[in-house]
């Protein structure tokens, strides 16, 4: 990765907590999502061949009607030299080359064109479709892909809710832009082949009704600004319920049990009854415009009577095409009409765009080595920290001047009061956060010249913070892994002594689990995140409270099959109880960030620190309870 | 129209079976069941459209203008100004009549739109764990949005539609029966005709929106239990399988929506083949017609006119199919969770306490949890006929294998899982006979997983109510031993939580939850694996400050730690769901049940201890 990565003080993620409103057309936006599009552009060309073959039916329909009935059949003293467009020579050959009567050749023609119409314009629908639904697939995919790269100090600070509607609703929205493209350029192509030919039959009278077309875009304009500030009052109001909804269903529980029920209701209460405010608004303003828009075909109907009508009387225009231009009234407006509603959703998607490309745009990153050294096939397992400070955010350090060995092979506790970066240090030694070059080595080679995920295969850690995805107990310790087979599973799982339990479960390592995991006991569900990742077989072990909520007895049953697995394996324990360190030999003490003492247990107590004060803690209760 | 009927005819999916009592108007059209909210605005929603179709009905007008003007036109008649003016009288008044009536249908959309959230948000606080394992949150969240707008889009446009679409097509004809007779009876038949296949398409426009639907919402769901486990999938490099399996799933999606994307658009040319079938049959029959001369070029024209408005039922009748075979799927959806009655809800004949004092009897309570009723050989159930005694004032801790009840156990307590009557009393009386917002509010548990809401921290704790002084605030994360670590963050209270406490160490997270829970000092307090994240130092500076705040108040703590148990009154050991043993710390040891073998376990470490002790490593004053 060449592109130069922003300093992290930078970022600010607030702007996406903002609601992203468009208040200027912006075409680039929409430019950009030609790139998705483009390899489907096949498809897109063929659609626009259909519209514009769909469109020519459907103009050449009221022609025959015009021209060939009514000017020439029923009519047929009217002006012959206004144009047809070839329909009435080609009804005058197929009446000669069937003989059938000229209005039933007419009605055939207007039956072929109609039938024309009906299926082109079907073509063009599906392919479009194709083509969109094709190339914003690609979209979510593409977005997909970059949120789960994303680091954790994106998702340490940008709620989840805010980036999942990227992926879901503006992307749909996305689609009804598309789609709504495809209804206007259902509309415009009549419009355009439409004035076309009033202008070639009477240049006039197009003209006098082509006047009534700024009146359309004045009030067209007038609507847009007036709703501008209400849609954009209605989307905040939404995003807002949904915000509510969703804080309060994930943690229902709490708000069940602490009784918020009400409150939570109340607040959710008064924003639907703004966005119910809002949502009156745009309605009131919409139908003024609405009907206001269909009232033009009226007024042109008026236009052509009055106008056309004297133009008829003068001799200036035939009847028929006074007729079809009483038919093509209506498709004058169309498009603008079509426009109003579309402007909306353009704006509407416009914001959706800002705020896909946003977070695709979002370059935040771990610092990746251009050409990452690969760690060595056989991983001895030794761990260095030098001098390593860090903060998630400027000025309030977390570690400071953190400086130890691990030696391959030694398993190594670290202890201390709660809030002193043990889990942080874990964290930066699996590359979760980007660490000062030369800060943390593995078998003596810098991590940041490694690919993170090359670390993370290697090095396995069982999270204090674990999730449990909905989807089979199996599932969840393969984690989709290929590699690991059921056997493997079972055999991790029996490692953790999880076997017995899952084996009970009505369907075994193949019972469902809900979200979270939430239809098992909370150590059940930390065996499991532990036999995952034992699973992996990892060539480095680090365990972070891995056995906080498990029982003494279960865990006694755990370190037994351990102490067997990790024979010569480095492996990190972080404990609060100092039993689950039993087996360690050297212990790290951390205290609000700074090694405080490190050394064997024996040594730590001898020394009469930290360690020692929490040992007697721990050994007092022992001490009593044998006292007693 | 009649494809209305398909929808009114089709059930709501079942997207999940579950043994919940369901409300008996399950079974009822969920389109039917709109109507009475509908209806809460009869005058608005009926008015508004008798304003529609009265603005239909001036259009209808519109054609006899045309056709005056025409046939004037066609006899050299120089007077127009009256057709021409007429048009436009009629465009003023349509548009009043329309403005107002769009206005106020459309309003009613937005009423129901405002009435089902509301229901569907207090119905949704009143649901149970059972509940939400049938339903992701992803899922709900699909439905309150996407769903409830389908439905307001249905009523506000849809209904228009339908009942206008219906009033102009009668319209028209009885206008083009007035124009000429034979010309319309002519079109009569080929009508039924042509709505036959529209019905097939529009049944399965039906089918698939409700694909379309639950793809949208297992796309939301999955999307939503991917993010949220990122760090997990991280760890274990499992990106590229995720991204995978999104693209599936995005896939399916795509091609399900491409599927009624083509259905929509058949239907459409279907219409629009319709029209031009029956305009073909104007022309040749009605062209002859005015060439025998008997309607004039001016009827022609207006019966052309006419023609198109009795089409439009026909025509827009797609777009009001879908609105409503969209809004029938979704106003299913949307009943389907409304019908779930709620699993924990008070008694008929429940009524409070004046003042809990906080002894809790427990008798013969066996609890199983749902979906656990045929576990295989080695399965315990959640519970099994416990019997309990516990005095007002007492603090019991609880402890037991994994898996062995002890969450349950409390969960049973303040009622987050429903006992069976009879089985758990509180103050004697019946926990099921007590109204549920007593128990909730005189019994608190802190939960085993703590959930911290993304909002300052200071909020967090005082969440119960928003209102308490910070004092309070304060003296809550002093018990929990938090107010130092708060006073470290540059914010303090202000500091703002990351999403579900992402921010903060397990430690600063369990003790906030914890901190939650004391601030409402309760006259039973249920502590459920608290201090596991916590360090010993800690957990002592807490417990012995909860010791004098607890005094006379009843605590029951479950822990793994037998140096926690060791602060209680009396400690209850669970095994499998059965209560193993109950009795003060020495009476267990004495036992030399499960206890004592715990503790033994936990003497693995005393043994270190004694060798070191003789090494002199320890200090005298720690044996004092
Ligand atoms: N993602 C984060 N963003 C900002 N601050 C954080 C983040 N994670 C942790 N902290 C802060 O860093 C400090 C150290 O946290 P850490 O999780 O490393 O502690 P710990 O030693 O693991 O504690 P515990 O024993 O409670 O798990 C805490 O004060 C915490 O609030
Ligand atoms: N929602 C649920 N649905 C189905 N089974 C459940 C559910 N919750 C718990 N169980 C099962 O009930 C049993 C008891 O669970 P419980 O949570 O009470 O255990 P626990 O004693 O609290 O364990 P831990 O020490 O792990 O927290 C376990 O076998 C668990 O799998
Ligand atoms: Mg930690
Ligand atoms: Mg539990």
């Amino acid at each position: 990765m060449n592109a130069p990565l922003k300093d992290k003080t930078t970022k600010d993620y607030s702007v996406f907590e903002d609601d992203i409103d468009v208040r200027n057309f912006d075409m680039r936006l929409i430019l950009r999502l030609t790139h998705w599009i483009a390899p489907y552009r096949a498809q897109m060309l063929g659609a626009v061949a259909l519209v514009l073959l769909a469109a020519s039916a459907a103009v050449l329909a009221p022609v025959v009607v015009s021209r060939v009935v009514v000017d020439g059949i029923l009519l047929p003293t009217a002006d012959a030299a206004a144009p047809d467009f070839g329909q009435k020579a080609l009804a005058h050959w197929l009446d000669g080359v069937t003989g059938l009567h000229p209005l039933v050749v007419a009605c055939g023609l207007y039956a072929l064109w109609t039938a024309l119409w009906a299926l082109f314009g079907h073509g063009f629908r599906i392919m479009l479709a194709r083509a969109v639904l094709r190339g914003l697939r690609d979209l979510r995919r593409d977005l997909f892909a970059h949120l789960e790269r994303l680091p954790s100090t994106f998702y340490d600070r940008v709620a989840v809710g805010r980036v999942m509607t990227r992926l879901t609703n503006d992307i749909e929205t996305l689609f009804e832009l598309l789609a709504g493209f495809g209804v206007l350029l259902g509309e415009f192509v009549p419009f355009f082949v439409a004035v076309t030919i009033m202008l070639a039959l009477n240049p006039t009278l197009t003209f006098e009704l082509l006047a009534l077309l700024p009146l359309a875009a004045l009030a067209t304009f007038i609507f847009r600004v007036v709703s501008r500030t209400v849609y954009r009052g209605i989307r905040s109001s939404v995003s807002r319920l949904n915000e509510n909804l969703q804080e309060n269903l994930s943690g229902i529980e709490v708000v069940q049990l602490y009784g918020r029920e009400q409150i939570n209701y109340d607040r959710y209460t008064a924003i639907n009854r703004e966005n119910r405010h809002k949502e009156n608004r745009a309605v009131a303003i919409e139908s003024y415009y609405g009907p206001a828009m269909d009232s033009m075909a009226f007024l042109a109907m008026a236009t052509i009577i009055w106008f056309g009508g004297h133009h008829v009387l003068s001799g200036a225009a035939s009847l028929g095409s006074v007729i079809l231009f009483a038919q093509f009234a209506d498709m004058l407006f169309r498009p603008i009409v079509a426009m109003g509603e579309q402007w909306n959703v353009v704006f509407r998607a416009m914001a959706s765009c800002e705020r896909i490309f946003q977070a695709l745009d979002w370059d935040e990153a771990l610092k990746e080595p251009a050409h990452p050294t690969p760690l060595p096939a056989d991983l001895k397992g030794k761990v260095e920290f030098r001098h390593l400070d860090f903060g998630y955010v400027p000025g309030s350090p977390i570690l400071k001047d953190v400086s130890f060995t691990i030696a391959p092979g030694e398993k190594v506790a670290i202890v201390g009061p709660t809030g002193s970066g043990k889990t942080s240090l874990i964290r930066l030694l699996c590359r979760f956060y980007d660490v000062p070059a030369g800060t943390i080595l593995l078998d003596g080679i810098d991590i940041m010249e490694v690919a993170p995920s090359e670390i993370r295969r290697r090095v396995g850690v069982v999270l204090q913070d674990f999730h449990i995805f909905s989807g089979s107990v199996y599932d969840n310790i393969a984690l989709g892994n290929p590699n690991i087979t059921r056997a493997d599973a079972e055999r991790a799982a029996k490692l953790v002594h999880a076997d017995p339990f899952i084996s009970a479960l009505p369907q075994g390592y193949e019972t469902p689990l809900t979200e979270r995991g939430r239809n098992l006991s909370h150590g059940q569900r930390q065996l499991l995140a532990f036999a995952r990742v034992l699973a992996m077989n990892p060539e480095v072990l680090i365990l972070d409270e891995a056995t906080a909520s498990i029982d003494t007895e279960t865990e006694l049953v755990i370190q037994d099959a351990l102490a067997k697995l990790t024979e010569g394996r480095t492996s990190i324990i972080i404990a609060h109880r100092l039993q689950t360190i039993r087996e360690a030999h050297r212990i790290v003490v951390l205290t609000q960030g700074e090694v405080r003492e490190i050394g064997t247990h024996a040594e730590l107590i001898a020394r009469g620190g930290v360690y020692k004060t929490l040992y007697e803690l721990q050994v007092q209760d022992v001490k009593a309870e044998t006292a007693s | 129209m009649a494809c209305f009927f398909c929808a009114l005819s089709a059930r709501g999916p079942g997207l999940i079976q579950m043994d919940i009592a369901r409300n008996k108007n399950a079974d009822r059209n969920p389109l039917w069941r709109l109507l009475p909210l509908v209806h809460r605005n009869p005058w608005r929603f009926w008015g508004g459209m008798s304003l529609i179709n009265l603005g239909r009905l001036l259009e209808a007008f519109m054609p006899l203008a045309l056709k005056m003007g025409i046939d004037r036109m066609a006899a050299g008649d120089g007077r127009l100004a009256f057709p021409a003016l007429a048009i436009l009288g009629l465009m003023v008044a349509r548009y009043i009549a329309f403005n107002f009536g769009r206005r106020y249908v459309r309003e009613v959309g937005v009423e129901v739109a405002f009435e089902l959230r509301q229901r569907l948000y207090w119905h949704l606080e009143l649901m149970g764990p059972r509940f939400f394992a049938g339903y992701t949150t992803g899922d709900l969240m699909a439905r309150a949005i996407n769903d409830i707008s389908l439905i307001r889009q249905m009523i506000g446009l849809g209904t228009r539609l339908l009942f206008v679409l219906g009033f102009s097509g009668i319209i028209a004809f009885v206008f083009m029966l007035h124009q000429s007779v034979s010309l319309t009876l002519l079109l009569l038949p080929a009508l039924p005709f042509f709505a036959v296949f529209g019905w097939v398409l529009a049944a399965k426009i039906f089918n698939q929106s409700t694909i379309v639907q639950e793809g949208f919402s297992n796309l939301s769901a999955q999307v939503q239990e991917n993010l949220n486990g990122i760090r997990t999938i991280q760890t274990h490099a499992q990106e590229a399988h995720e991204i995978r399996r999104f693209e599936d799933t995005s896939s399916h999606y795509a091609r399900d929506y491409y599927r009624l994307m083509f259905f929509n658009s058949a239907l459409n040319a279907w219409m629009l083949a319709i029209t031009g079938f029956t305009t073909l049959l104007i022309v040749g029959f009605g062209g002859a017609q005015v060439v025998s001369g008997e309607i004039s070029v001016g009827t022609f024209t207006a019966f052309i006119f006419y023609l198109g408005m009795m089409l439009s039922p026909v025509k827009e009748g797609g777009v009001m199919v879908t609105l409503f075979q969209r809004g029938g799927s979704a106003a299913a959806r949307i009943f389907e969770i409304l019908d779930h009655e709620p699993e924990i809800r008070d008694a008929p004949d429940a009524a409070p306490l004046d003042r809990i004092g906080g002894a809790i009897t427990i008798r013969h309570l066996s609890y199983r949890h749902a979906g656990r009723s045929h576990e295989r050989e080695g399965g315990w159930p959640a519970l099994d006929d416990v019997s309990l005694e516990i005095k007002s004032g007492e603090m019991i801790a609880i402890l037991g294998r994994v898996g062995s009840g002890k969450s349950t156990l409390l969960r049973l307590i303040v009622r987050l899982l429903d006992p069976a009557p009879g089985s758990i009393y509180l103050d004697d009386r019946d926990i099921r006979m007590l109204p549920l917002a007593q128990v909730r509010s005189q019994v608190t548990l802190v939960p085993q997983d703590p959930f911290l809401f993304a909002t300052r921290l200071g909020h967090n704790i005082a969440y119960d109510n928003p209102e308490r002084p910070t004092e309070e605030v304060w003296r809550a994360a002093e018990s929990a031993d938090l107010e130092t670590t708060i006073r470290r963050f540059p914010n303090r209270l202000e500091t703002q939580v990351g999403e579900r406490g992402v921010t903060l160490s397990g430690g600063q997270k369990q003790r906030a939850s914890l901190a939650r829970g004391l601030i409402r000092e309760t006259p039973v307090l249920l502590l459920d694996d608290c201090f596991s994240s916590v360090d010993t130092e800690t957990e002592e500076f807490i417990l012995s400050r909860l010791k004098t705040l607890r005094q006379g108040r009843t605590t029951l703590m479950v822990s793994h730690r037998v140096s926690t148990a060791r602060h209680a009154d009396r400690i209850l050991v669970l095994d499998k769901g059965r209560v193993a043993e109950i009795g003060t710390h020495q009476e267990l040891l004495a036992k030399r049940g499960l206890y004592a073998a715990l503790e033994r376990a936990q003497g693995r470490r005393d043994e270190l201890t004694q060798a070191l002790v003789a090494e002199g490593a320890v200090a005298e004053g720690s044996q004092s």
